[in-house]
Order: structure tokens, then sequence, then C-alpha cells
């Protein structure tokens, strides 16, 4: 193994998670990395036989994203509700009771109480954001054409966590010579090259593209609407995956709303409120903050200092002792006219504004076992009866 | 340059750079440049370059996050202030 250590001379330590994000995408002969902050450096360990100069120059051009910010790096602590948490692996617990089974990387089935949970917190979204809103439920489909993704700007800031899909070739042969193959000696990814057809959809990164996709040239009647839909979407983190705040594949809820700014800005502030009044009932040790997306591209400083200085990204981060920090698991994004304008969706004449709030499923999960454990009978009362009236209510029906 | 002719300045520009029409009755002073999507972020990158070299002043991360620079009126207080010593 080769290891190549670059000095992060101009990277403020504000940025460090970032960096640490980004490296696993450096290269595919990165075998392991870590950050060292007593001497201020990078240490990457490479399959052997990696060129050291070229891997040193991509080190440095990644590094220079984060050594500057245009826009300061404003962090406002908006609300907080802190208690002692025991530390709890939740992982270990749920794969041990079988409430979830890893089936590949970043990918993971719930059941039992875990899949009641997320059933819950989801019901919970509904009950509360979308009545208030009086949102309408819309269906999407989890995958999502290429070009719509490029139309929304997702390329240019996150091409890193794409998973494309692709069917096999219309083609006889190339369809027999697969079929025979796995038959012959079972699958494998090799089989694929060269028989692949066109990557022209994407399983979708994001809930609410599809929604503005959806209202391509509409004209909207003052103030707007609200948007609710869930959908499984994925990620893909390379060596940043982690059962379960960190997935491959997920689900996410969200509710958008997209119009006039004032109805847009109004309403997320509301949604912001509510979420707040929910992480008391429910007793969870949580800050809600200003943040930013980990725009993965040369422009990352642009982008990501706006977005703070904005406050067009907020987060609820909910506390993780087991991981020794916390994990997102609520967002509240501001998109001014970037939608309105590339869908042709406008409000009395002018291109729409949107927002969105959106909840992970799975981190929700993984978040309320973490902090709360396992014995159902011990979590704070509000959480312990919504979640039990939920039981009840499924076995009713 | 007295304030008027400080946002005259400004309201020519923003008009001019970011393609603002004439007839569009919700471009005020008052106006949030960024939340109503008159400026997008690479935009705002080049507004805060225009100020610094045309008013003579620098704007700081610290300023960007201490004091509100949304709208016209409200950079332009900024300028004035900073011009006079007072920020």
């Amino acid at each position: 193994m080769t290891t190549l250590t670059v000095p992060l001379k101009n990277t403020e330590s504000t940025y460090l998670g970032q960096v640490r994000y980004a490296l696993t995408f450096l290269s595919e002969d990165v075998v392991s990395y870590d950050i060292s902050e007593s001497d201020r450096a990078v240490h990457i360990r490479f399959r052997p036989g990696v060129d050291l100069d070229a891997m040193r120059a991509r080190v440095e051009t990644l590094l220079r994203r984060y050594d500057h910010s245009e826009f300061g790096l404003k962090s406002v602590l908006h609300f907080a509700n802190k208690r002692d948490l025991p530390v709890i692996d939740a992982w270990a617990g749920l794969v041990a009771r079988r409430w979830a089974t890893p089936v590949g990387e970043g990918h993971v089935i719930l059941r039992g109480p875990a899949a009641q949970l997320l059933a819950l917190v989801d019901q919970k979204t509904q009950s509360v954001f979308a009545r208030e809103f009086e949102a309408e439920l819309e269906l999407f489909p989890s995958t999502i054409q290429s070009k719509t993704l490029d139309r929304c700007n997702h390329y240019t800031s996150f091409p890193e966590h794409m998973d494309f899909v692709a069917h096999l070739k219309q083609d006889l042969e190339i369809l027999g010579e697969f079929s025979q193959a796995c038959r012959e000696q079972g699958w494998s990814a090799g089989l694929h090259d060269g028989r692949m057809g066109p990557n022209d959809f994407a399983v979708s990164p994001s809930c609410c593209y599809h929604a503005y996709e959806g209202m391509e040239g509409w004209d909207l009647e003052k103030p707007g609407r609200c948007i609710t839909a869930i959908l499984h979407c994925h990620r893909y983190e390379g060596a940043n995956h982690r059962y379960m705040s960190r997935m491959r594949a997920f689900t996410m809820r969200e509710v958008i709303w997209v119009g006039q700014p004032g109805y847009v800005l109004a309403s997320r502030a509301r949604a912001e409120e509510l979420m707040q009044k929910w992480a008391i009932e429910w007793g969870l040790s949580c800050s809600f903050e200003t943040a930013n997306d980990m725009f993965f591209t040369d422009d990352y400083s642009v982008k990501a200092s706006f977005q703070r200085q904005q406050e067009a990204k907020r987060e609820l981060r909910l506390d993780i002792p087991f991981e020794g920090g916390s994990i997102s698991v609520f967002s509240s994004n501001f998109h001014a006219q970037t939608f309105g304008k590339a869908f042709g969706i406008t409000v009395g004449g002018k291109p729409a504004t949107s927002a969105c709030v959106g909840w992970g499923g799975e981190r929700w999960v993984y978040a309320l076992f973490s902090q709360f454990g396992f014995d159902i009978d011990g979590w704070p009362s509000a959480l312990q009866q919504e979640y039990k009236a939920f039981i009840a209510r499924e076995a009713g029906s | 340059m007295d304030i008027d002719q400080l946002k005259q300045t400004l309201r020519h520009h923003v008009v001019q750079h970011y393609n603002i029409p004439a007839d569009d009755a919700e471009f005020t002073d008052d106006v949030h440049l960024f939340d109503y999507g008159y400026v997008d972020s690479f935009g705002a990158v080049d507004l805060v370059g225009f100020v610094e070299t045309s008013f003579g002043i620098k704007i700081s991360h610290a300023d960007l996050t201490a004091y509100p620079l949304n709208s016209i009126n409200e950079i332009a207080t900024f300028v004035s202030l900073r011009q006079r010593g007072e920020l």
C-alpha cells in the first residue's frame, strides 16, 4: 500500500468535515484516509502502483475548494433542546433484533418497530404539516429523467452521488449472451460491459424535482400551491455510507411550496416552527441550525457560503452519542426562482419561487433508537403514546 | 455621493446587470434581491465586487453576517455609513 500526506494549509476547521466527505471521491484507488487535526494534514492510503504525483495534484485541487469562502461561514443556532443521553449502538441493536437487515451497500430492510416508527414519523408529517398547509398529495416515480436533473443543475452541484439506471440493449444477441452467461457462471458486473443502453434515467436523488418537472409551463394562481410526496431516493456516498445515518437508498418525505415569495417564505417559516414544536413534544435532543449542502464542484465556496449567508438551508440535527455527533433528520430549503425559471413555472406572470422541507425516514428511525433505546416503555411519554396509538390503529385496521 | 445618488447608481447597475424589465412593479428599493430571485449566488459575488470598486469600501465576511445587505436600500445605507466611518 502507498501512503500520501498532504498538508492542510488554508482549510478552516469548519470545513474539515466537508473535506473528509469529499476525499472518498478522489479516486477509486483510495483504500482509506484520515485527517489529522494535530499535524493538520490529510493522510491517504492507495492501492499499489498509483501515480502519487497525480494524486497529490488531485488532493490539492480538492483542498482549494475549501480554502476560501466568498460570503463567510455564517453559523446560526436557531434552537436547541438538549438532554443527557445514554450511548446506544442503535444499528447493532436493530440488526440483532432483526428489525433491520442490510442488503447491500447503504441499503436496508426495516421491519417490526423500526418499520412502524418510520411509518409513524411519516404519518406525523402528514397530520401536522400536510394538513396545516393543505398540501396536495402527488405520487412520483422513483426514477427521474437524466435530462430533468440537468435542468435542475443537479450535476453542477452533486455529480458524485448519482445512481443512474440503464437497461440491457434491445438486441437479441446481447440479451441471449447475457442470459446464457448468467445461467452458466452467475451474474457479475462485468457482464454489463458494452451491453447496456443509455442512462436516460436515474434514481431520483431528491423528492421535489418531480414536483417542478410536473408543473412545467404552469401559471399558478396566487399565492401558489403546496404539495406533499414521499419517495425512495438514492445517493451514492462511496466510503461515507453508514448504517443508518448515511444511506445510499433512503426514504424522503417532502412538503413543497411553489408560488409568490411571501407565501413560500412564510410557509417555510411556519413549517420550521411546527418542527421545533414537534422536537420539544417528543423530547428530542437536538439543534436547529444554519447549514449548507455538500456541493461537490469547484464552485463549492460560492454556493455553500452564499447558502449559509442567505440561510437558504436550515437543518434539525438529532444528537447521536454513539457517533459522537449529530445527524440531520429534517431540512428546510429555499430555492428562490431556481426551479421556477428552469421549468417556466410562473405565478401572476413572474417566475415562481419555491421552498421545501424534507424528512429522512431511516435517519429518524436510527436517531430515535439511538437516543431512547429499545425499551419502548422507557421512551418520552408523548413519543411513546403516539407510537402505541399508531400500533393500535394499525392493528385495528 | 449622497444616499440618493448611491441608490440610483446601485439601482442602475442591478437593472442593467441582472436584466430586470423596466415594467417590473415588484422591483423596488426595498425588495429582497435574493429571495425574489433578482440576483443569485454568482450574481452576489459580482454585486459585492461592484459595490467595493464603485464606492471605494471593503465588505468583510463579518459585515455580510452582521448587516442586512439584501436590498438597494440596505446596501446604500451600509455604504453611506461605511464611507462616513460610522461602521
